[in-house]
């Protein structure tokens, strides 16, 4: 009971963030990304979230221009994937302020690491937005202090 | 649904509104965007690939800079491109002493490498500082990284660190949650790192108060468990308490709800825990899950209009109905939730038709009588017409599942009719799931024939090797399919367009049937031989072949075309395909020997076929694939329960050949379980906890050094303290009525601070003989100065020998246990009884010597009369004065209530003040009860315990 992989993807089938929880070589990786990118690009609307494929099941949704794509065990809880998803959203929403992709196109990283305070080997960790807020801010407050020791050790970089 | 989600998305829009901190990055990443076409993308790329690995090779970077140029390899990488170089430098990076360089070496390391990585052996270092570093966030980091990209060897070395992490009394939670998950990992890639001793630990984590560790810790022990249910069944009740404090109680921080839904990570992994067990016995715990279960579906009677906490609920609900399901037993609910179910296959929201359709095949699976589901049977056979592919699909499956002798044929015709317009996808496993229908349930001789060719007819294409086989096989073994399937096969054959399938069987048919319709009309031997010529050409090899092998046959069967078969014979015997030249050579010269001796042998009929489990079946579950989950179910599952009302009766060795079938899928479905060894059922699973198992922390083979003086005390008592030591103290009150004990136990936190995770395991080694119902669960915390408190009755079935025993544990920093004998012993269950001293001789007599009686000559502990008297009425002995010529000597009278029937018991003592010697002889209305009696008393009276 777990998820296998999360998928961001934009419209245009290009790849905005990629997580994999099991270990695949890169050309598996690719297969699936070509597979699932087809399958899910091509759902209309109001059709259900799920889809089967090969031996996992697919649960996706789309936000403006993105699907955030989860693949999981066939007998996985559909419907409390769906959500974690949805919790991945609301928690970049309340970090980025309004998240839109082009957030997590400059900031890719802190999806990623918003990402590791959700979920872990696949599973669900946290679901308390504020305590996945609280160690982000801490960890934002490290890296703010380091930049401004930063600047007044050897001035500001540029590029 | 989209839009209100998607408004979340469009809201932005503005750009970043967090300001990156590498303005290089961010320019790198500006510039790719505006490089619409991939060649200038690729350019960009190449560019900065270069620049970068020139920085590299220069050497002497601040580590700004380094964190930077992997930031945009990082980038380059998530946009599908290769990046060969630099991995070094990233797991150098994690050695950083600046948290935001580590933290994006960290992420390179998850991103680039992977288990097998060359360079991962050499970040196990670094990754062990960050482990025991004071700054959790580096542990955090650390934790990710062996969660992410955690490998055999990582596991080894690492595992104690984890496992410090996750149980250490100083790990704050969010450290301890991600410890968890990481051991997960671990135990996926490794399963012998997490050690067997490490589970009553692991389990108390269940009730941190944290929501957070509490999700986690469940999700770890969730996938041990599938594998040693035994070790980890002290999560059982955990799960069911949990569930109830978040359900019944609402114990949970307002943090934890979920769009107006407590938790419902939380409970879908406690209600899935749940169904990876065999139902409990106990009827506390029962109804536990009962209150809770029924909670559950009372709060989803109401259908919420956000989207949110519609999905939520249902989640949970879902979950909530597969374990009701499991459970089997709660009839009620069981009508409940399947109007529910009906409810859902009808609905609009194709997400709920989908789900709904999804838990009634699991209903249908499991449960006794599919009239339930039958009522829906027009709804679910509409399902595959939906216009989603993934509803379809499901409701495929549910069909198969809900098929029996009653709709067979109504449900086989709807899916032929459907197979015609179905997705490529789905035709194969709809072809076998037909077949194997029509084979399972065929009451009818011409209806299996009818539908199995006009199967092939249809979908030729998709029907696997094993469809075909399989029904030359059932034809082959059934007598009275013989004729008809000849004549309806022959009908195909002639047809002017015809799948090469059938030409295969027909060939196969006719050369082994042909004679027994050569009378009719239109069957002729000349006309099947036309029929088979006529297809020749237009067949691959292989069909090819078995033509001729109907020819050969054919010569012994028909003399008549014996000219017309040698022609062929001749014609083909110049094939090109050297495996057809060589059968029409060898066919040619049997057919033209002087003797027919030599064919008559090779063409005798073909005997019935072995019978052997269904090749259909293994296919099927071979399609449906390894199944990672071990609940006990799974969708194919039915065909292995024991229906014999349900399973038709074709005559012969086609019934048997059914049995077959069954076991069949019966072993495929263990097979396809049991990845990691073989699911037992729930039976077997409840025999091996009887015999003990691996490891039984309650059982009497663990009790705690300083058991017995209070076990022993309270042998004779009604009440006192168990067991005492600087932080609890346990202490009892017993009543007995007949055949019926009532035992409440009191935990007292002595401590300054407070008890978690409280737990109390009883084991019973005699379940038979004695019947133990736990009325109460004491709470899981326990604070300073105060009690928690447990009732269970025990109930003496007959006699028993053993007393039960209690393992109590619980978290005070770390794990305390203890195991504790409970002074439950078969003499409670008696009541003194007073005799005159005739009756008492009288009823002595009558009872005699063995095998009624037991006699014993012991060393006494204290002989005096007094204390001998007391230990006596101690053991519920009425004393008879007066009865004994020999004052010093003890007689006593007594009744022992079982539910099984009541025993009365004699008993005589001789003291021998000298020498301290005692013999004791008792004597019982059945032979079972003075052998236990007399272990109980020697083991008592020869021993210094205090009274």
């Amino acid at each position: 009971m777990a998820i296998r992989y999360l998928i961001l993807l934009s419209r245009q089938g290009k790849v905005r963030l990629a997580k994999w929880f099991t270990t695949l070589s890169p050309r598996e990786k690719a297969k699936i990304i070509k597979d699932v990118s087809q399958l899910v690009l091509a759902r209309r609307t109001r059709m259900c979230n799920f889809l089967e494929y090969k031996d996992t099941k697919v649960v996706y949704r789309r936000y403006a221009s993105l699907f955030f794509i989860a693949a999981t065990d066939p007998t996985d809880n559909e419907l409390i994937t769906l959500e974690i998803v949805h919790r991945y959203v609301e928690q970049m929403d309340k970090y980025y302020g309004n998240v839109c992709e082009l957030d997590i196109i400059f900031n890719f990283q802190k999806a990623y690491f918003i990402l590791d305070e959700l979920l872990l080997a696949g599973e669900m960790q946290e679901s308390s937005k504020k305590n996945v807020l609280r160690v982000i801010g801490a960890q934002d407050g490290l890296e703010e202090m380091e930049v401004s020791e930063d600047g007044s050790l050897t001035g500001s970089h540029v590029q | 649904m989209a839009s209100a989600a998607a408004a979340m998305f469009n809201r932005g829009g503005s750009g970043p509104n967090k300001e990156n901190s590498m303005r290089g990055l961010v320019s790198f990443i500006a510039d790719l965007r505006n490089a619409r076409a991939r060649e200038l993308e690729e350019k960009r790329i190449n560019k900065e690939l270069a620049n970068i690995r020139q920085k590299f090779k220069q050497g002497s970077m601040t580590g700004y800079d380094k964190k930077k140029y992997v930031c945009k390899l990082l980038y380059i990488y998530i946009l599908g491109w290769n990046v060969d170089f630099g991995h070094t430098e990233a797991v150098k990076l994690i050695s950083a002493t600046k948290y935001s360089e580590k933290q994006i070496g960290y992420l390179a390391v998850t991103l680039f490498l992977h288990e097998d990585h060359e360079l991962l052996p050499l970040a196990i270092n670094s990754i062990r500082k960050d482990l025991h570093d004071y700054n959790e966030l580096n542990n955090c980091l650390a934790l990710h990284a062996i969660a992410n990209v955690g490998s055999k060897e990582m596991g080894e070395s690492l595992c104690d660190d984890v496992h410090r992490l996750l149980i250490s009394p100083t790990s704050k939670p969010f450290v301890k949650k991600k410890a968890a998950l990481t051991m997960l990992r671990l135990y996926r890639k490794v399963p012998s790192i997490v050690q067997p001793e490490w589970a009553e630990r692991i389990i108390a984590i269940m009730d941190d108060p944290d929501m957070g560790v509490a999700l986690s810790v469940t999700s770890l022990i969730m996938t041990i468990a599938q594998d040693d249910p035994d070790a980890y069944r002290g999560s059982y009740v955990k799960a069911a308490n949990r569930l109830r404090k978040i359900v019944i109680d609402h114990q949970y921080s307002g943090d934890y709800v979920y769009y107006k839904v407590p938790c419902p990570w939380l409970q879908c992994k406690l209600l899935r825990l749940l169904q990876y067990f065999p139902p409990s016995e106990d009827t506390h715990i029962r109804q536990l899950m009962r209150h809770s279960l029924r909670a559950i579906l009372d709060a989803a009677m109401e259908m919420p209009k956000n989207v949110q906490q519609n999905n939520a609920q249902n989640a949970v609900l879902f979950e909530a109905i597969n374990l009701i399901i499991h459970l089997d037993t709660e009839h009620d609910l069981m009508v409940h939730i399947s109007t529910k179910l009906g409810k859902f296959i009808a609905s609009r929201e194709t997400n709920v038709r989908y789900l709904g359709l999804e838990a009634m095949t699991h209903l249908a699976v499991r449960t006794e009588t599919l009239d339930p589901i039958k009522k829906h049977q027009d709804i679910i056979i509409g399902t595959l017409k939906d216009r989603d592919i993934t509803v379809r699909r499901q409701g495929l499956d549910l069909l198969y599942s809900m098929c029996d002798t009653t709709n067979s044929q109504k449900i086989v015709q709807e899916l032929l009719k459907f197979l015609q317009t179905a997705d490529y996808a789905i035709r194969e496993e709809m072809v076998l799931k037909i077949a194997i229908l029509t084979e399972k349930y065929a009451t009818d001789v011409k209806w299996y024939v009818d539908i199995s060719m006009r199967l092939i007819a249809m979908a030729g294409d998709h029907v696997s090797d094993e469809v075909w086989q399989r029904i030359i096989q059932i034809v082959t073994n059934n007598d009275e399919l013989q004729v008809y399937a000849a004549q309806t096969i022959l009908q195909y054959c002639k047809a002017d367009h015809c799948h090469e399938t059938l030409v295969k069987i027909g060939s196969y048919i006719l050369g082994e049937f042909g004679h027994l319709i050569a009378d009719s009309q239109g069957c002729s031997p000349i006309e099947q031989f036309m029929a088979l010529q006529g297809k020749f050409n237009s067949c691959s090899p292989n069909t090819r072949a078995m033509i001729l092998s109907a020819f050969v046959k054919f010569v012994n069967l028909f003399p008549e075309i014996k000219p017309q078969l040698l022609q062929a014979f001749t014609t083909y015997s110049h094939s090109l395909d050297s495996e057809l030249q060589q059968r029409a050579c060898e066919y040619l010269t049997m057919a033209t020997m002087p003797s027919d001796e030599l064919l008559r042998t090779v063409c005798d009929e073909m005997p019935p076929f072995p019978e052997r489990a269904s090749a259909l079946l293994s296919r099927l579950d071979k399609k449906q694939g390894a199944i990672g989950d071990k609940r006990t179910w799974s969708v194919t599952a039915k065909d292995g329960l024991p229906t014999l009302d349900r399973s038709s009766t074709l005559k012969r060795n086609f019934s048997a050949a059914q049995t077959a079938t069954a076991n069949g899928i019966a072993n495929g479905a263990a097979i396809s379980n049991g990845a990691n060894g073989m699911v037992k059922s729930p039976i077997e699973e409840l025999a091996g906890l009887d015999l003990g198992g691996p490891v039984n922390l309650a059982s009497a083979s663990h009790l705690s050094p300083d058991w017995e003086p209070g076990y022993h005390r309270l042998l004779l008592r009604p009440e006192g303290t168990l067991y005492e030591d600087v932080q609890i103290q346990i202490g009892l009150r017993s009543e007995y009525r007949a055949e019926v004990g009532c035992l409440i136990i009191y935990f007292t936190n002595k401590s300054s601070a407070p008890i978690q995770s409280f737990t109390t395991t009883l084991d019973n080694s005699s379940p038979e003989q004695l019947k133990i119902d736990i009325k109460d669960l004491p709470d899981t915390t326990v604070h300073p100065g105060s009690q928690a408190q447990q009732m269970v009755m025990f109930e003496a079935k007959t006699v028993f020998t053993d007393s039960p025993t209690i393992r109590v544990s619980y978290m005070a920093g770390s794990l305390q246990a203890l195991t504790l004998k409970l002074p439950v012993a078969i003499h409670k269950y008696m009541e003194n009884a007073v005799l005159s001293s005739d009756d008492f001789f009288k009823r002595w007599k009558q009872i005699g010597g063995a095998p009624r009686e037991s006699q014993k000559i012991f060393q006494g502990y204290d002989v005096s009369t007094e204390s001998t008297k007391r230990l006596l009425e101690g053991f519920k002995w009425g004393v008879l004065g007066g009865v004994d010529p020999n004052s010093k000597n003890f007689v006593g009278a007594t009744v022992l209530h079982t539910t099984g029937g009541k025993f009365g018991c004699l008993l005589r003592l001789e003291p021998n003040m000298e020498s301290k010697m005692y013999r004791l002889t008792i004597r019982a209305t059945d032979e079972s009860v003075p052998p236990v009696l007399m272990k109980y008393m020697e083991e008592r009276l020869a021993q210094p315990w205090p009274l």
